[in-house]
């Protein structure tokens, strides 16, 4: 039996609280020694009667952690006769940045308790919860490498800090109403509306239907209540885009289909914003014209606070920003940039360090790897190089990996707009400084115009590092196993090894090497991106048949437009090739008449889901061509298809047709995804792989994704679901890291 | 690695030949000289600033709305003179022609060439003419060389923090009515090429004010010349959408093919960097010529290193120089 030892625990391990946690199981247990924390990891010297006990106790962890190794030594020094909390140490930093932390449940009830400390009190947090990545400077996590720095705690909060019996020991975040950050109350032109509870008059001018914008954890939201959707929508100029909202559970309860899975996620310390099906599709119209809407619980005191006080169920709550920009962290640019839209600004005097917008699931996958969920880490071994990769374009984020760690930043958003871009190489040095990693490789794109690409370019040379571009839906895959493998990539675009654009993509192999075995047909783009925003070119683009020109011409197409299209299409002019999943769902949806042109990412497709939601599909005929050892799926015969059974409803009445249309969507959608999953099988059974990794935008289609899995298992293939990164291009910049790691 | 056709469409992959081809160490002959890269070449001769410069073209169909190869090579010329501050003088015109042309096509350019010189008030002084093989050229190329006289010699890397950013006129009007000729769309009648000498409008603007750069947007169109222009004068450039001139039809052919305005060339227009004291008389100098006529200030430059577009809805873009052929990417 052990009386000592020197205990090295790795892995998340920092602000989570696991000082006070292995402080407390030592002084129940007898144990003297010390605890200090060394960035990624804790070392624990101790020695005492009970030490086995201890052992066992500690090695679960609090609430939040993780533990990779857990390691004990014989005991190195000397023990003083008590046990201690020493200070961080720099160490090995690659362990975590913590993600912030929704409010836990004691901290609610602390500021719900009359009188108490820290009653009403919205910056409320304990050791269990409240800001962490947000408000880092720099590691280890500590207070005064944080944005608390500039609060320095109260007599009471000093005293809760470093008394080891209470829930707030070593509490980095501690704060109260007499030494935390304030609430200001402003209106547009900057007034502060003094008021004896700020909170109350916030949460009254949003029920009188004003709109606020309102600073969080990460950034600035903006938000209103139900009757002000609309209003809202059009001061965005975004009219067709649903936003999320944020509601206590009961009400969203009744608003959605809540499967238990779901309301885990919803209550966990993430808090992300699920998107949830609608119990009666066509509710709540103005916040979401899809089937499906974003809910969020209160994450914060002040959400809380705002609540308690609110008459309205529930608030819309966007990201004050535009779709792909960074969001808004400062009230100046706050106040700037918002002064058309917003009447009010709640805000408060806790600087946030690091950016980071809400993170969304649906169905249990992630669609926005951020807050709570990010700086995301993984264990992987790449190597021994250091790696950097900086993601596609549109949802860009970025990964970074040194010794068996692979740290993946929030979502960043898309980086052809220029403060987006710039937020990309803020994120990187942000990375580069809390890791202390300099990268020997940079991994990117394929593509050669993504300015991801270019950056990584510029950063290469400038650090000496090996530039690797890594094929986009290659990283897909990779993202979601490093088994061998088929591979199933479906989304809206990557650049493909023959310099068309992809989509629709099955491989067989083994990272690094998967082999395209399969693909959707190329189909024509006529115009390039320009199909892409209007879906009814990509229409043509896959069935030239004058009935689609008879159709766009009765829809208000003119002649002139007309027949440039289809002289386009004749003169293969700016016409390049696609196997895009994405596009060719963007033509159903088009060829339904559900969206004529996209006004946000993915609009088309996701209209073309809600649509389906509705109807019921019937199985129609597949047809897949082999040419040597490379299948394809015909989609130019399910579009004809979909047009044939389209055709007749057109002179329908809008009930009959709405219903039809719904059945066709259903159908269609259904065909497609068994149509790439025969591809897929006939490349498992060719290849003798029996596993089946899916990935791309495209899955997160519920009918498409569940249609495919059932295929596959079906034919005794078992599918592999990426649940730990995004399935969209949010996991690209990881599986770049793979990619380039075991290159 | 050999020669292929995006080498030569004036993007990026254009630069990596450029790289071989510029490769002279005889490149100078006292002033400016090849490794400027600018549109024309400076030799001072007793005091006084020789501008020098040559352009082959070659232009698919030979006769277009607007103009035909012999006008784009005389204003081509005159053009690139008139960008480095140069009052054009005379200049050189050599003919290669594939057998089997129409003489009476000859003639044609050469009216159209002597018509383009009458305008720009200069002379083509000598020439050269060559027949080649049938199939060994696609009709004809004209190669035209030019001299002119600078006063103040103005390059393409001289802006300055703080200087507005003045085109001369609509852009991407001779790009886009190309190719719709060229392809056969019936896009109207309305797109003609804007195939132009511009010294005169230039003279206008050299004597209200100071300009402190200036190019013409040719190859790779606006897009190509504004970066080239804030690269090699290690600036920002803000543009403002709002004030970018593009005419209707030429927008809407655009959006029709696919094709940005700002990506494309034009022959008739000239961007320059103007100090902010100078720019509303500079202005107004433009446009009190007739080529002149929708000259815009449409930006400033600031510290950085991109081109900005600011769009109607307050977001901001990138103007990124062409890269060859574009590729899709909105996923
Ligand atoms: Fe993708
Ligand atoms: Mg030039
Ligand atoms: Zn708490
Ligand atoms: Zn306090």
């Amino acid at each position: 039996m052990r009386r000592s030892g020197t205990i090295i625990i790795r892995g998340i391990v920092q602000g989570v609280g696991f000082r006070p946690f292995v402080y407390a199981a030592a002084r129940s247990l007898g144990i003297h020694g010390s605890v200090t924390n060394l960035g990624s990891e804790v070392i624990i010297h101790a020695e005492g009667e009970k030490f086995d006990e201890f052992l066992r106790k500690i090695r679960i962890g609090p609430r939040l952690s993780g533990i990779d190794d857990f390691l004990v030594y014989p005991l190195e020094g000397v023990i003083a006769d008590d046990f201690r909390i020493l200070e961080s140490g720099p160490g090995n930093l690659t362990g975590l940045i913590p993600p912030d932390v929704a409010i836990c449940e004691h901290c609610i009830a602390d500021i719900s308790e009359k009188g108490g400390h820290y009653s009403r009190y919205w910056a409320t947090s304990c050791v269990d919860c409240g800001p962490r990545y947000s408000i880092i400077r720099a590691l280890p996590y500590d207070r005064i490498r944080t944005t608390m720095d500039l609060f320095p705690p109260c007599p009471i909060c000093e005293g809760e800090y470093t008394n080891p019996l209470l829930r707030r020991h070593h509490a980095q975040t501690i704060a109260c109403a007499r030494c935390g950050p304030t609430l200001t109350l402003m209106d547009r032109d900057g007034n502060s509306l003094t008021d004896t509870d700020t909170i109350q008059r916030a949460a009254e001018l949003l029920d009188a239907g004003k709109i606020l914008a309102i600073r969080g954890i990460g950034g600035f939201h903006i938000a209103c209540i139900e009757s002000a959707a609309e209003r809202l929508k059009s001061l965005l100029g975004r009219t067709e885009q649903p936003l999320a909202i944020m509601a206590e559970y009961d009400i969203a309860e009744e608003m959605t289909i809540i499967h238990p899975e779901d309301a885990e996620i919803l209550r966990s310390p993430a808090r992300p914003i699920v998107v949830l099906e609608k119990r009666d599709h066509s509710a709540h119209e103005t916040i979401s014209n899809l089937h499906t809407i974003g809910v969020m619980l209160p994450y914060t005191g002040l959400h809380h606070l705002l609540f308690s006080h609110l008459t309205s169920p529930l608030l819309v709550m966007t990201s004050a920003n535009s779709p792909g920009d960074p969001m808004i962290t400062e009230i100046d640019q706050a106040m700037s940039r918002l002064r058309g839209t917003v009447e009010y600004f709640l805000t408060h005097n806790r600087e946030i360090m690091n950016r980071c917008d809400d993170s969304v699931v649906r169905d249990g996958l992630i669609i926005r790897l951020s807050r709570g969920m990010a700086p995301k880490r993984s264990r992987v071994d790449l190597g021994e190089k250091a790696i950097l990769a900086v993601g596609p374009e549109l949802n860009a984020n970025a990964t970074i990996y040194n010794d068996g760690i692979c740290i993946t930043s929030p979502h960043i958003g898309n980086i052809r707009n220029p403060p987006t871009l710039r937020y990309l190489e803020e994120t990187v040095d942000r990375l580069r400084t809390l890791t202390g990693i300099t990268p020997e490789i940079i991994a990117c794109d394929a593509h050669p115009q993504f300015l991801s690409t270019r950056y990584a370019k510029n950063l290469a040379e400038e650090l000496g590092a090996d530039l690797i571009p890594v094929q986009h839906h290659r990283a897909h895959i990779a993202a979601a196993t490093v088994e061998e493998c088929i591979g199933i990539a479906i989304d809206g675009v990557g650049y493909g090894d023959d310099q068309t654009v992809w989509g629709g993509e099955i491989f067989a192999g083994k990272v690094p090497e998967y082999a395209r075995v399969g693909h959707l047909e190329e189909v024509l783009m006529p115009g390039g991106d320009t199909a892409t925003r209007h879906p009814e070119r990509m229409l043509y683009g896959i069935i030239q048949r004058d009935e689609i020109l008879d159709l766009l011409k009765a829809r208000g197409w003119n002649d002139v437009a007309l027949s440039a299209l289809a002289h386009q299409v004749e003169r293969r002019f700016n016409t390049t090739t696609t196997t895009s999943t994405g596009r060719v769902l963007d033509a159903a949806s088009a060829l339904l008449g559900l969206c004529r042109e996209r006004t946000y990412d993915g609009e088309p497709a996701m209209r073309l889901e809600a649509a389906a939601a509705q109807g019921s599909p019937t199985d129609w005929e597949i047809i897949i061509h082999d040419s040597g050892g490379t299948a394809t799926l015909l989609t130019t015969h399910l579009m004809e298809k979909a047009l044939t059974e389209y055709l007749p409803y057109t002179s329908e009445l809008p009930m009959v047709r709405r219903r039809g249309v719904a059945d066709i969507a259903a159908s269609f959608q259904h065909n497609l995804a068994r149509g790439i999953a025969h591809l897929a099988v006939l490349a498992a059974e060719e290849n003798g792989i029996m596993k089946a990794a899916l990935s791309g935008g495209v899955c997160y289609n519920r009918m498409i994704r569940r249609t495919i899995c059932s295929e596959l298992s079906d034919h005794g293939i078992t599918p592999i679901i990426n649940t730990e990164y995004p399935l969209g291009d949010g996991c690209i910049s990881y599986g770049q890291t793979i990619m380039a790691g075991r290159r | 690695m050999n020669v292929n056709l995006m080498h030569g469409a004036g993007g990026e992959v254009m630069g990596e030949l450029l790289k071989t081809l510029t490769a002279f160490k005889n490149n100078n002959a006292g002033g400016l000289g090849l490794e400027s890269l600018d549109d024309g070449a400076v030799i001072p001769v007793n005091g006084t600033n020789i501008v020098l410069t040559t352009d082959s073209h070659v232009v698919r169909p030979i006769f277009f709305p607007g103009g035909d190869i012999g006008r784009i090579s005389v204003c081509g010329t005159i053009n690139d003179l008139a960008v480095m501050g140069a009052r054009p003088i005379a200049l050189t015109s050599a003919m290669i022609i594939e057998e089997g042309f129409e003489i009476s096509g000859l003639a044609r350019i050469v009216a159209s060439m002597d018509q383009a010189l009458e305008e720009a008030g200069a002379a083509i002084v000598t020439g050269d003419t060559k027949v080649v093989e049938r199939g060994s050229l696609d009709g004809i190329i004209i190669n035209t060389a030019g001299i002119g006289i600078a006063d103040r010699p103005v390059r393409d890397s001289g802006l300055r923090e703080g200087d507005q950013i003045i085109v001369s006129g609509t852009l991407g009007d001779h790009g886009i009515s190309i190719l719709a000729y060229r392809e056969g769309f019936d896009l109207g009648d309305q797109l003609r090429s804007d195939v132009a000498p511009v010294w005169g409008m230039v003279d206008l603007a050299l004597r209200a004010g100071e300009i402190h750069a200036m190019k013409d947007p040719t190859r790779g169109g606006f897009a190509a010349a504004i970066n080239e222009m804030a690269r090699k004068s290690g600036v920002s450039i803000l543009l403002d959408e709002e004030q970018v001139p593009i005419r209707q039809s030429v927008r809407s052919a655009g959006e029709l093919m696919g094709i940005d305005p700002l990506q494309v060339a034009n022959e008739g227009k000239v961007v320059m960097g103007v100090p902010a004291a100078d720019a509303e008389a500079v202005l107004a100098a433009i446009r009190s010529h007739p080529l002149g006529r929708d000259a815009s200030i449409i930006g400033e430059v600031v510290t950085g290193s991109d081109v900005i577009m600011r769009t109607s809805i307050g977001g901001e873009r990138f103007i990124e120089p062409p890269l060859g052929d574009p590729v899709p990417r909105v996923c």
